[in-house]
């Protein structure tokens, strides 16, 4: 078949090339028949084999060549250029999923951020406003208070008596600033609260998100007060 | 070179839009993987710069007194990114590649020598900016923070010392970057004019979902490293102001103003300046105490302040835009804006309309930066 040796016992070109025949018996021309025939015979023998082992092999480039082209069909990875775009769009697509991811995380960490942002505000607003509104109270009571005192004392108490107004009105302030006082801490505890709550969620909350964020916008962007993502 | 070639060559492969830099880069990754560290993860801005930094090369591509100080620019920039010679050949061997695949039948070997070309001299260009400017200065600063205050629940302002004396003008910016986010630059302006210690003053405003700007404001404290690029940008004085000068700053657009304003009190003879601060909410005037308090040393110099969302604030009230221009004339100042872009425009806008020349007008140009 298709190996050397499979030429062993075969006639050769050469063989062929270097065939004598012996001539033919005295009185009769040329070569000497039987010998002609059987090297005819063999000929024809080899010609037979040549011809399938030909045909057998036509059919097996045949196969290769078909499982080629299927090969070229259904996965082009198996050419070298194709393979180089392929990976290159495997690429593009994980770096296009990872970009998206980012801009997720990015856009959600903004949009907590903001949300915050507000919330803090609207409590500032909140708390100023009740602030002014327990100012407004306390004093309304306290005038009140000293209008009821003052007569009281001009009814009951000796009238023109200064040192009893003061020590009443001393009284009256210092419950008032007690007052004040108490309400002050209880906001700055609050405020504190929120401190140690805001600093405690920070590390979990921030720092997946700041690893994962787009670099992004920085282009025209700049420095922070200009307004980009900093 | 054939100029022309070159631009109808990039207009067509242009039209494949971000697909172009896409492809560049997963080239450039798969052939030179050690590349991928020198990016952020998410690469969306990245390829967006490449293409305007290509884009500005390409239609600029015939005039050359445009194009080289660009590229130098791009050449020392990059120096802080860690990109060295050897660098430059993997990216042309890309970018061909990129060309070549949108490029289709278009892509002759004629095409592709004008392109190798091209891309040599701009190679070529940017090294030797590289080069030439690693004898003056380092690829980059490293600072330690050595003071650091919370002056709000979103600004924060602190103070670097840089291992090496970082030279730079009042008014411009460098290029920061931390190792909690690295690979992330953003350029933030010194809020002070050079100082005998060479410490760096910064003011920052904490984005909403910032990387980089959360980590200055919220994660650094005594002791934290930083890296900075070096000082880039024109926002600054022109030799001995001959006007008097008026400073408008909307939030930590004070930084670039105060180190002009430091600037002018080294003056001999210091011409007189309005500086206007302004912000949202009360406590935006993060640096009003320390303001007032220049001012009341420097007969020169007088402050405003303003608040624009806060009806019950008891000091001025409105947009710091619409406080300079109700303030006073000002066609006979020099001026300089600096904050947010909305803040900025309007200044700009109603300043022009009181007659400014808009020439006397100098706000920040951040187009340039590819960091």
């Amino acid at each position: 078949m298709s190996d050397n040796s499979g030429y062993h016992g075969h006639l050769t070109p050469d063989q062929v090339h270097s065939m004598i025949f012996p001539h033919a018996r005295l009185g009769r021309r040329g070569y000497d028949e039987e010998h002609v025939r059987a090297f005819c015979a063999q000929v024809e023998q080899e010609l037979t084999w040549l011809l399938v082992e030909r045909a057998s092999l036509g059919q097996q480039v045949q196969q290769l060549r078909q499982q080629v082209r299927d090969a070229g069909n259904g996965d082009p990875g198996h050419h070298p250029e194709n393979a180089r775009l392929k990976a290159i769009q495997i690429m593009s697509l994980a770096q296009k999923t990872a970009d998206h991811c980012v801009s997720e995380a990015h856009e959600y960490c903004r949009q907590l951020a903001a949300g915050a942002k507000q919330r803090r505000d609207q409590m500032l607003d909140e708390t100023r406003s009740r602030v002014a509104r327990m100012l407004e109270q306390a004093q309304a009571e306290a005038s009140i208070a000293a209008a009821a005192h003052i007569s009281d004392t001009a009814l009951a108490d000796d009238p023109g008596n200064p040192r009893a107004e003061l020590a009443y009105l001393r009284t009256y302030s210092e419950v008032y600033r007690t007052h004040l006082r108490a309400y002050l801490q209880a906001l700055l505890h609050n405020v504190e609260e929120w401190g140690r709550a805001e600093q405690s969620a920070l590390p979990a909350e921030y720092e997946g998100v700041w690893r994962a964020r787009p670099p992004s916008e920085r282009f025209r962007s700049a420095p922070a007060h200009h307004g980009a993502p900093g | 070179m054939d100029a022309q070639r070159l631009k109808d060559s990039f207009a067509k492969v242009a039209v494949h839009g971000d697909e172009v830099p896409l492809f560049f880069y997963s080239d450039l990754f798969l052939r030179h993987p050690e590349t991928r560290d020198f990016f952020p993860v998410a690469m969306n801005a990245q390829r967006d710069r490449l293409v305007q930094a290509l884009m500005q090369i390409v239609s600029n591509v015939d005039n050359l007194s445009e194009v080289v100080p660009f590229i130098q620019g791009l050449g020392r920039d990059h120096r802080k990114f860690g990109a060295v010679a050897g660098h430059y050949n993997a990216v042309g061997d890309s970018l061909l590649a990129a060309l070549a695949h949108f490029s289709g039948p278009d892509w002759t070997p004629g095409l592709e020598a004008e392109w190798q070309d091209a891309y040599g001299l701009v190679a070529k260009v940017m090294i030797e900016a590289a080069q030439a400017d690693e004898s003056l200065h380092p690829a980059w600063w490293d600072a330690t923070v050595i003071n650091h205050e919370l002056r709000s629940f979103d600004i924060a302002v602190f103070r670097l010392t840089t291992h090496q004396r970082l030279p730079y003008a009042p008014g411009q910016s460098v290029a920061i970057e931390s190792a909690d986010v690295p690979r992330i630059w953003r350029f933030y302006s010194m809020a002070n004019a050079p100082r005998e210690d060479s410490t760096l003053d910064f003011h920052i405003q904490m984005t909403d979902g910032g990387a980089l700007s959360s980590v200055l404001v919220r994660g650094l404290r005594v002791g934290s490293r930083l890296r900075l690029g070096q000082a880039v940008g024109a926002f600054t004085l022109d030799k001995l102001p001959e006007r008097d000068i008026l400073l408008v700053a909307g939030g930590t657009g004070l930084a670039p103003v105060k180190a002009i304003a430091e600037q002018v009190a080294e003056l001999p003879d210091p011409p007189r300046v309005h500086l206007f601060f302004g912000a949202r909410r009360a406590e935006g005037l993060y640096d009003l105490p320390d303001l007032e308090k220049m001012a009341a040393q420097r007969p020169w110099f007088t402050v405003v302040s303003a608040v624009s969302d806060e009806p019950d604030y008891p000091g001025e009230r409105g947009l710091i835009s619409d406080v300079v221009t109700r303030s006073g004339s000002w066609d006979r100042h020099e001026v300089y804006v600096a904050g947010p872009t909305a803040m900025v425009e309007a200044t700009v806008d109603k300043l022009t309309s009181a007659r400014v020349s808009a020439e006397r007008i100098h706000v920040e140009d951040f187009g340039w930066s590819t960091s």
